[in-house]
C-alpha cells in the first residue's frame, strides 16, 4: 500500500516537472521564433545615419551599441528622464513607465524616453546633433583635491581614446561603479579645465546628502583609479559677438566659468566680463586667489564674489547679500551684455529676473541648471 | 510572511540603490505597510490630516527656498535654511516621476529638533502616506512635525 502511494507520488511530482519543462521549452522557442523581431532600421536625423539592428531590446542600448550616447543618469532603468528623443517612426503607444516624465507638448510632438522604446520595427529618430560627436571615454583618476568642505575637484587623464575635443562649458556624463549595494549611476559635470588641455579633463563636484554619485566620488573614489565617461554634451558655449559678459555661479557652478575665462584667456577673447560668485560664507568659497591673480593681470576682467551668510563681524572686505542684489547694485542696465549663469535652479531663476528686469533680453541669457 | 515580487520591488528601491545612496527606511526594520499606517495613526490620534501636515511642508519648504540660502523664520521659533543642488531625484515608487533635490532643514529652537523637507518626501506623503522609516535622514516624524508646525486643534 505504501509503495503504491509512493509510486503515486512520484509520478506525480514526475508529470509535474515534466509539464514544467515542456511550458519552458515551449516559452523560450516563443521568445526566440514567435517574438523574433529580426533586423530592425533605425533611420536617424531624416537618414544622416542609417543603424541596422536586431529588434527586440531598448533603442537607448541599441544606440550605445553603435557608439551614439544618449544622456541616461539612471542607465536605463526609465527614472530619470534624462533619454529623452523624438520617435517619429515605429515607437509604439507610450508606456505607463514613461508616462508620467512626458508633458502632454512633449507627448505630442513625438518625445519617447529611448529606455522604454522597444524596438519591434523600422524607427524614424531625431536627435541632437551633438550627440553624433559623443564618444565614450576610460581615464584614470590623477587627482582628487578638496576645494571646499563638500567640494572637490577631479583631474582625470584621458586614456581610451585619449583626447576630447570639446567647447568650454559642456559636459560629460560621468559613471559610477558599483559600492555597497549600490547601483552604478551617471550623472553630468560641466569641465572646469580649459578645452586646450586636450588629454585631460577637470570636474568641480558637490557632495549631495545621500546622493549616490556623490558618495562614491567623496568616500570610495581613489586616486589611481579608473573611471568612465562619455560626452561632451552641451550647448552651454560662449557665442561670438563683442557683447560684455556677465558670469554668474554658485558652488560647483563654478566649473564652466572657469573653463570659459581660462579659454578666453588663452585665445585672446578681451570682452569686458565680470563674473559674479554667490557663497554663504568664506568656507564656501574656493579659487579666489587664481581668480584674484587673473583679475590683477587681465584688464577686461573683474571678479565679485559675494557672501550671503557671512557673519558680520568676520573679516570679510568683500560684497555681502544675495548675488541677485550684488548683480543689481554692479549693473542696473544690462540691455548690452549677454549673461551667463551656472548654479542651482533656484539661484538662475533668481538670477535671470535680475537680469531681465535691468533690460538684458532673454535671449541673450544663458544657462545650465541640470534641473 | 512571503512578499509579492511587486513588495520586493519596492522594498529594493527603498534600500540603499540606484534611488537613494542611504535608501529610504534608514534602521527601520518593519514592513512597509506597517510603516505608513503607524504614521498615518500617529496623525490621526493628534487629530491631524495628511492634508494639512503636507500643505505646512509645502508652505515651509516653498519659504525656505525662496530664501536662497538665507534662514527665514517659519514662525516665532522655527527657521528654515534651503540646500539647493543641481538634478533631480527619481520616485522609488515607479512612474511617479522626479522631483528637485534641494532640501530644506527645518529647526525648531526651542524644542531642538530638526527635520529635513525635501519635494520627494513632500510628495512620497502626499501619494503615499510614506514618512519614510526611522533613522532616515529625511523621515519625517509626524509627532515632531506636528509640533513644528503648530498643528492640530487648538487646546480649549
Amino acid at each position: 500500500m505504501t509503495g503504491e502511494l509512493l509510486l503515486s507520488m512520484a509520478l506525480a511530482v514526475a508529470f509535474l516537472s515534466g509539464t514544467g519543462l515542456v511550458l519552458s521549452a515551449f516559452l523560450i522557442l516563443a521568445e526566440r521564433k514567435i517574438l523574433n523581431y529580426g533586423s530592425c532600421k533605425i533611420s536617424i536625423n531624416d537618414g544622416q545615419k542609417e543603424l541596422s539592428v536586431k529588434g527586440g531590446a531598448f533603442l537607448l542600448f541599441n544606440l550605445a551599441e553603435n557608439d551614439i550616447f544618449i544622456p541616461s543618469a539612471c542607465g536605463g532603468r526609465g527614472s530619470c528622464a534624462y533619454c529623452k528623443v523624438k520617435v517619429i517612426e515605429g515607437g509604439g503607444p507610450i508606456g505607463p513607465v514613461e508616462a508620467p516624465y512626458l508633458s502632454p507638448e512633449e507627448q505630442q510632438d513625438h518625445t519617447r524616453l529611448s529606455c522604454q522604446v522597444k524596438v519591434r520595427s523600422d524607427l524614424r529618430i531625431i536627435i541632437p546633433e551633438e550627440l553624433f560627436l559623443v564618444k565614450r571615454y576610460n581615464g584614470l583618476l590623477e587627482r582628487k583635491r578638496s576645494l571646499t568642505y563638500d567640494i572637490v575637484e577631479l583631474r582625470i587623464k584621458l586614456e581610451e581614446p585619449d583626447t576630447m575635443d570639446f567647447v568650454a562649458g559642456q559636459y560629460v556624463q560621468l559613471e559610477s561603479a558599483e559600492y555597497k549595494g549600490r547601483d552604478a549611476v551617471m550623472r553630468a559635470y560641466s569641465m572646469s579645465s580649459p578645452p586646450s588641455d586636450k588629454h585631460h579633463i577637470e570636474l568641480i563636484i558637490r557632495k549631495v546628502p545621500n546622493g549616490i554619485m556623490t558618495t562614491w566620488i567623496f568616500d570610495y573614489l581613489e586616486e589611481g583609479q579608473r573611471i568612465s565617461l562619455s560626452g561632451p554634451y552641451g550647448q552651454f558655449c560662449l557665442t561670438d559677438t563683442d557683447a560684455p559678459i556677465v558670469f554668474i555661479a554658485g558652488g560647483s557652478g563654478m566649473a564652466p566659468i572657469w573653463s570659459m575665462i581660462r579659454d578666453m584667456k588663452e585665445k585672446g577673447i578681451e570682452r569686458p566680463t565680470t563674473f559674479f560668485f554667490g557663497a554663504l560664507t568664506q568656507k564656501d568659497l574656493f579659487f579666489v586667489d587664481e581668480l584674484t591673480k587673473l583679475e590683477e593681470e587681465l584688464p577686461w576682467f573683474t571678479f565679485v564674489p559675494a557672501l550671503s551668510n557671512e557673519p558680520e563681524d568676520s573679516d570679510w572686505k568683500g560684497e555681502r547679500g544675495l548675488i541677485t542684489d550684488v548683480v543689481a547694485k554692479y549693473f542696473p542696465d544690462v540691455s548690452k551684455h549677454e549673461g551667463y549663469l551656472c548654479g542651482s535652479p533656484g539661484m538662475i531663476n533668481a538670477c535671470i529676473a535680475v537680469l531681465t528686469e535691468a533690460e538684458m533680453p532673454e535671449t541673450c541669457i544663458f544657462f545650465d541648471k541640470f534641473a | 510572511m512571503k512578499q509579492s515580487p511587486a513588495e520586493q520591488n519596492l522594498m529594493r528601491n527603498l534600500g540603499p540603490s540606484k534611488f537613494s545612496a542611504e535608501g529610504f527606511l534608514g534602521s527601520d526594520t518593519r514592513p512597509f505597510d506597517e510603516i505608513v499606517s503607524e504614521d498615518l495613526r500617529s496623525l490621526e490620534q493628534k487629530r491631524v490630516s495628511k492634508e494639512d501636515l503636507v500643505a505646512a511642508l509645502t508652505d515651509a519648504y516653498e519659504m525656505a527656498k525662496q530664501a536662497l540660502g538665507g534662514r527665514v523664520v517659519i514662525r516665532p521659533g522655527v527657521t528654515a535654511v534651503f540646500k539647493e543642488s543641481m538634478g533631480r531625484v527619481p520616485s522609488p515608487f515607479r512612474g511617479d516621476g522626479v522631483f528637485e533635490k534641494g532640501e530644506a532643514v527645518v529647526k525648531d529652537e526651542e524644542g531642538g529638533h530638526t527635520i529635513i523637507i525635501t519635494s520627494l518626501g513632500i510628495h512620497l506623503i502626499k501619494k503615499h502616506g510614506f514618512f519614510q522609516g526611522k533613522g532616515s535622514r529625511y523621515r519625517i516624524e509626524p509627532e515632531r512635525a506636528i509640533g513644528i508646525f503648530r498643528l492640530g486643534p487648538v487646546p480649549s
